[in-house]
């Protein structure tokens, strides 16, 4: 693994002060503004809605945050820089570790700070296992969204990548129950979500504050997606050459 | 025309006798390389071998085939047939060990990063990389290093593009178009930077369509048109066919083979009364052919453009061997 190559994309991914502004800002903006809407309990638990959304809060934030790292690489692919990194003896291996790497970085501060304001702000209260599983776990759950958003990258150009990036969340981000609980979901939908990583992802986040987990078919879901996604991004950086 | 357009390998054989002896050391050697683009096919059938220390140009029109040989030589693009090796290993081998350094056509930098951390990123890829500080000098380029990408000019960019593809320190030097986005000046100066490179003895082949740059810096010159190389020969040879002009004219009861035996003519053409004469000398043809013709009228004389230059080349080549 090339770090001095590691260090130098994450130093100009963090450098973007716009895009990390939103990326971490805009998470806790909506947790605070579901949080507001949404007093008292969960139904038939001690925990506060406020636990609930944070873990969600975490979780989206995470989400869009290394699937948006990972696509902006369309716009280097696009701008011809991914041909001259072609000609370095950088393998598809080394540019899938870098590029998903940097995402993973990029994806912590987000599920941080969301945290931060639940424990601060919202009087949160979670074990130390809890809180572990809140940011540790969701940030190792969106280790498949790095590597989609870099297929994304892969596959979109400069100009479509907003489009197929902002599609893929939403449609990821409903179905897998970030953005609304699957229990409102007719059971069918239920079915489908389960295959979704945004369901386990989001499953690692309410779990912890739940209690109610299912950690190891989270693992093997996530595991799985990885793996699938990751083959496709080698494969593509590896035979992509078209000049565009 | 169109006839002449077909590759000669009698003539090219005649001009480099060595080249098959030197094949077995290549920096680099193309073997019936081919690629389509669908229906459409962009190299067709491309030989070619390079000595070790040549300086090449590839010239030729848009669209001829000169940057999908470029991809193939660099291993960029898979060709549908045929082999590209450079130092007698695979284009992948080859970059790989940091034996070739390329400057794309298209490549534009990182809009987010400087000018040295660009650099210095291709060197971290290296296993031996020359130093970063190095490479910004020889390109000439080392006032810039703290500079945003973005904030560049065209012919900087290039010269940044150009210390990307040193850093590696390599032995064979590709260049796609490098002097597209240069004014004359900048275009100077980038020559000379490449001079420092050349001088150690090194390979490069460069792709261009400016004729007057590969006669000043190439030792030798191959043109592509519609995916083939159609000639390839020494410097010496192309100014030669370039010095010639073609002379158009409107010339009622003009005979051709009078016109063949004007002074300065090489070839004449005779459509109705229009004729066309590439001449090595017009000035002389024009003399004569207004003292034999006094009615000639709507005379143009142009300088013989790269293509018709080559297309001289060959011919002429072909004649001298019957």
């Amino acid at each position: 693994m090339k770090t001095g190559y590691l260090v130098l994309e994450a130093k100009r991914a963090l450098r973007n002060p716009r895009f990390m502004f939103f990326t971490m800002v805009f998470p806790v903006v909506i947790f605070l503004i579901d949080v507001a809407s949404f007093k008292g309990h969960l139904p038939g638990t001690t925990q506060s809605y406020a636990s609930y959304l944070m873990a969600s809060m975490a979780a989206f934030g995470a989400f869009m945050a290394a699937m948006n790292t990972g696509a902006r690489t369309a716009v280097e692919r696009s701008a011809g820089w991914q041909r001259q990194l072609r000609l370095t003896p950088l393998t598809p291996r080394g540019y899938l570790l870098a590029k998903g790497g940097v995402g993973m970085i990029v994806a912590l501060p987000p599920i941080v700070l969301v945290a931060l304001v639940g424990l601060l702000a919202e009087g949160v209260h979670l074990s130390a296992a809890g809180w572990a599983q809140v940011v540790l776990g969701i940030w190792v759950a969106t280790l498949p969204f790095a590597v989609l958003g870099l297929l994304v990258g892969q596959l979109a150009t400069a100009e479509t990548m907003q489009v197929f990036t902002s599609g893929l969340m939403i449609v990821l981000g409903f179905l897998g129950g970030i953005l609304i609980p699957t229990t409102v979901f007719p059971d069918w939908m239920n079915s489908v979500a389960k295959v979704l990583p945004s369901y386990w992802l989001a499953d690692v986040g309410h779990g912890a504050v739940l209690g109610n987990q299912d950690l190891g078919r989270a693992a093997l879901v996530l595991g799985i997606w990885t793996v699938v996604l990751a083959v496709g991004v080698m494969r593509r950086y590896e035979r992509d050459s078209a000049r565009t | 025309m169109n006839e002449t357009t077909t590759s000669d390998g009698g003539w090219r054989a005649t001009v480099e006798p060595s080249r098959a002896a030197v094949s077995a050391g290549a920096a680099a050697s193309l073997t019936g390389l081919r690629k389509s683009y669908g229906e459409v096919c962009a190299v067709d059938g491309v030989d070619l071998v390079i000595a070790p220390g040549e300086v090449v140009a590839l010239l030729g029109p848009n669209g001829a085939g000169k940057s999908t040989t470029v991809d193939m030589l660099l291993g960029l693009t898979k060709p549908d047939a045929g082999e590209a090796r450079i130092f007698g290993k695979s284009p992948a081998h080859a970059v790989s060990d940091g034996m070739v350094g390329a400057m794309l056509q298209e490549g534009s930098l990182l809009e987010d990063a400087t000018v040295a951390e660009t650099v210095g990123m291709i060197a971290s890829l290296h296993r031996r990389p020359m130093a970063v500080a190095e490479a910004l000098r020889r390109a000439g380029i080392e006032d810039l290093a703290p500079r945003r990408c973005t904030r560049l000019s065209g012919g900087q960019k290039q010269r940044v593009r150009f210390a990307v593809a040193l850093v590696c320190d390599p032995d064979l030097l590709v260049l796609d178009e490098p002097t597209s986005a240069m004014d004359v000046a900048t275009r100077r100066e980038f020559w000379h930077s490449m001079k420092e490179f050349t001088e150690a003895g090194k390979t490069v082949l460069f792709a261009t369509h400016y004729l007057d740059e590969a006669e000043e810096f190439a030792d030798r010159v191959v043109l592509m048109r519609t995916g083939r190389v159609i000639a390839d020969g020494s410097v010496a040879e192309v100014r030669a066919a370039v010095s010639g002009r073609t002379l158009r004219a409107v010339v009622p009861g003009a005979v051709e083979t009078d016109l063949l035996a004007l002074p300065g003519v090489n070839t004449a053409e005779l459509r109705g009364e229009r004729i066309e004469l590439s001449c090595a000398d017009s000035d002389a043809a024009l003399r004569a052919l207004l003292a034999g013709y006094p009615r000639a009228h709507d005379i143009e004389i142009k300088a013989v453009g790269l293509e018709e230059a080559f297309l001289a080349l060959t011919g002429d080549a072909r004649e001298a061997q019957r």
